[in-house]
């Protein structure tokens, strides 16, 4: 943990991780019983008719609510369906769960035996490359890419990014990714653009990655190590308004993460979706592996292969330090979009408080929104969430966590933020819904 | 999904720089003490009963509103033991104590526990108070008065009192270097220039205190003084004379940095110090007052709200 440095009349500043001139090669973790995946579910698709318990699936096989849903995964180890029920996530959001056994002959030697176990439907669709499919089958590809953003009519895309910055602290997957596989991003990219038709593709990476992310054929623009500069809406604001002014920031533009392109890349050479996730993983002794997981492995295979065990009260953190979320089971599942999985010690937790705000000004200070977070935090912890979005800027908050990191009364400021904006989005969806 | 361990669990960020309200308080106090132990030094016992009653009766009172509030108990923080360091060194060391325990009633009661509690006090707490028993009682805090039994070896005439009723000529005899090494008459912790200016500087680095107010007012104090002193040399003091007496140090680094009565932006932390400082020179050379710091800061307190809203758009807001 980085405590506040000795001198503070400077605003305090936190670099990202940069990864070694030579990074180790990730450990490579299976699942050693089973998998499990955690498919968004919406209030319309209640019912799932697709699967049921004791199914056999195989490896790359779509698992989702319905035939059409939008959000679904693919298996990552051929198995068989034990158990589907309903997991309740941040915030009251609702997922399925969906448990498959994994065979045990599938379980090591991926290579050999995925190749036939393998889920065809992919390969078929995919002779001819195109956003539908992708659209259908690699939403669930590591790195998690979003292709609804091409479907938006209100919003063209004009521009694809492609970040090779983690957005997180200590996470390295994506510059991991640029480093050792710079080929299959340029080949992402190449479709991409191809699919999509929009030959405007921009690829961000650290500094220190400036000349290698040069082969991959993009525009290639550098954001510095200061977090949280990588944040995908800072990017737009700093590094692309400046290029096309006002123009970039008001269309729309679809941010693709650099494993998530090298994996769209290796999906239609290959024709078989790569479904392993790479992850920084911390220990409690604030040692940095990278490890190579399928998608749905436990974190309880990951504990193991480290040799952590878990006491009672210590934390476990599925994403940043900043950003991420702790997780309240060793079931919890590594997904497309886990970068990073922190285990804390009971020791390095800090504790939040409820006293009052004190002005300090630490947070406006940090804030890269220029948030009033001073007043903000008033109206927010008194429940006027409306006043706190009309006076105070409330939605103009990144989600960067910089204020609860500063903040000297120890409040759950950044909770308190993405509390007020949960409740009033589901104001605002309940209020569609009546009128 | 359910195992017998239990995990902690709980929002983002997992990580937090370590800085706390106490650590703060106890950073403060001890650069406090840097003027504090010179004032005990050069005022004897007496002036360590009076910091040690402020700053005991400062914790009573608070404890006391917690109990009656039913509020949890909240003196771990240091916020009263520091307003009552602040109050005790404005005072004289030769303060009765039923005028300290009154101070801090008003101070830690009147002037932050019925607003709320820490961080809700429109005033800085130790200036109120202060103000309030100085009009009460002002004879007490008439520093000629109060220290007529000590005996100096240096011009016991409280220096401020001299450039008012005789002109800047009166205090010709103060030598800059005797007023920033303590040699003047005035409250137990506000005389001693260097341990002030070493003990903000300290802050200053530490980021306990913000420097845009210290330096703006200090710079207020010093431009405004200039521009009097080249108006009429005669009649008003240069502006090392205003810099180093009365309470301009103290107020400059200690008492306009209170986090809840001061700004948080950039420019208005400017704006705010730099208005405290012409204000203490102007009520000092044309008010009825003898002493503008702590008027000036009062009045820096009141319009802190309405420049604190000269702020940067926030993101995505506007052009």
């Amino acid at each position: 943990m980085i405590k506040r440095s000795f001198f503070g009349l400077v605003k305090p500043k936190l670099q990202y991780e940069i990864i070694d001139e030579a990074p180790a090669e990730p450990i490579s973790i299976s699942a050693s019983k089973q998998i499990l995946l955690l498919i968004d579910q919406f209030p319309d698709s209640a019912g799932n008719d697709l699967f049921k318990t004791g199914d056999e699936v195989r490896r790359g096989q779509k698992i989702a609510m319905a035939d059409d849903a939008p959000a679904y995964l693919l298996s990552s180890q051929s198995g068989q369906i034990s158990k589907i029920s309903e997991f309740v996530g941040m915030l009251g959001k609702k997922y399925m769960a969906v448990t498959i056994d994994v065979k045990p002959d599938a379980k090591r030697d991926v290579k050999s035996d995925a190749v036939r176990a393998v889920d065809e439907s992919f390969k078929k669709a995919c002779q001819a490359p195109s956003l539908d499919n992708a659209a259908k089958y690699l939403a669930g590809l590591p790195g998690k890419p979003d292709f609804s953003v091409f479907s938006d009519p209100e919003k063209p895309v004009k521009a694809i990014v492609v970040c090779g910055v983690d957005n997180d602290l200590l996470t390295t997957t994506n510059q991991y990714v640029v480093k050792n596989n710079i080929i299959a991003i340029k080949t992402g990219i190449d479709l991409i653009c191809k699919i999509s038709g929009i030959s405007h593709a921009i690829m961000v990476v650290p500094q220190h990655l400036e000349q290698v992310a040069g082969s991959s054929g993009a525009i290639v623009k550098t954001v510095d190590s200061e977090y949280p500069s990588a944040h995908p809406e800072l990017i737009v604001q700093h590094i692309l308004a400046s290029d096309d002014g006002k123009s970039m920031s008001e269309s729309g533009i679809a941010f693709f993460s650099a494993e998530a392109v090298s994996a769209i890349g290796a999906a239609y050479n290959t024709g078989i979706p790569p479904l392993e996730k790479i992850v920084t993983v911390i220990t409690k002794d604030g040692n940095k592996r990278l490890v190579s997981a399928p998608i749905g492995t436990p974190l309880q295979d990951i504990l193991s292969e480290f040799n952590e065990t878990l006491n009672e009260g210590d934390r476990v953190v599925f994403g940043g330090p900043m950003t991420g979320t702790s997780v309240f089971s060793t079931d919890y599942p590594v997904l497309p979009d886990t970068d990073t999985i922190i285990i804390q010690d009971k020791s390095q937790i800090t504790e939040r408080d409820d006293i009052a705000c004190i002005n300090c000004g630490e947070c406006v200070r940090v804030c890269p929104a220029n948030i009033q977070i001073n007043q903000l935090i008033r109206f927010l912890e008194a429940g006027q969430y409306e006043e706190a979005a009309d006076q105070w800027d409330l939605f103009s908050c990144i989600e960067c966590g910089f204020c609860s990191y500063v903040c000297e009364s120890r409040i759950p400021i950044f909770q308190h933020i993405k509390l007020a904006k949960h409740t009033l989005e589901s104001m605002k969806a309940a209020e569609e819904i009546n009128a | 999904m359910h195992s017998t361990l239990k995990l902690t669990v709980s929002h983002a960020p997992f990580w937090h720089n370590g800085s706390s309200i106490s650590s703060k308080s106890r950073n403060i106090l001890l650069a406090g003490l840097l003027a504090v132990i010179p004032g005990c030094l050069q005022y004897g016992i007496a002036a360590v009963g009076v910091v040690t009653l402020s700053i005991a009766s400062a914790i009573i009172w608070e404890l006391v509103i917690n109990f009656i509030s039913r509020r949890p108990v909240s003196v771990g923080d240091g916020n009263a033991a520091l307003i009552g360091m602040m109050f005790a060194m404005m005072l004289p060391a030769t303060t009765p104590w039923w005028a300290v325990v009154t101070g801090t009633f008003f101070a830690v009661v009147i002037g932050k526990e019925i607003f709320g509690g820490i961080g809700a006090n429109p005033f800085n707490p130790a200036v109120l108070a202060m103000t309030i028993v100085m009009v009460s009682w002002g004879y007490l805090f008439d520093f000629n008065a109060a220290l007529l039994n000590y005996q100096f070896d240096f011009n016991a005439v409280y220096p401020l009192v001299l450039s008012k009723s005789f002109g800047a000529s009166a205090v010709d005899s103060f030598a800059l270097t005797d007023l920033l090494m303590g040699k003047q008459i005035g409250g137990i912790g506000s005389t001693f220039g260097i341990g002030l200016i070493l003990g903000g500087v300290y802050l200053m680095l530490r980021g306990y205190i913000r420097w845009e107010i210290s330096i703006s007012f200090l710079a207020g104090v010093f431009a405004a003084a200039m521009g009097f002193n080249f108006f009429n040399p005669e009649l008003y003091a240069g502006p090392g004379f205003h810099l180093l007496t009365g309470y301009t140090l103290i107020g400059a680094f200690f008492l306009a940095t209170e986090d809840s009565s001061s700004p948080v932006n950039f420019i208005p932390m400017l704006a705010y110090g730099l208005l405290g400082g012409v204000l203490t020179v102007l009520i000092r050379n044309t008010g009825v007052h003898i002493d503008g710091v702590l008027y000036a800061i009062l009045i820096i307190n009141l319009v802190n709200p309405i420049i604190d809203k000269i702020r940067p758009k926030a993101l995505g807001k506007g052009v």
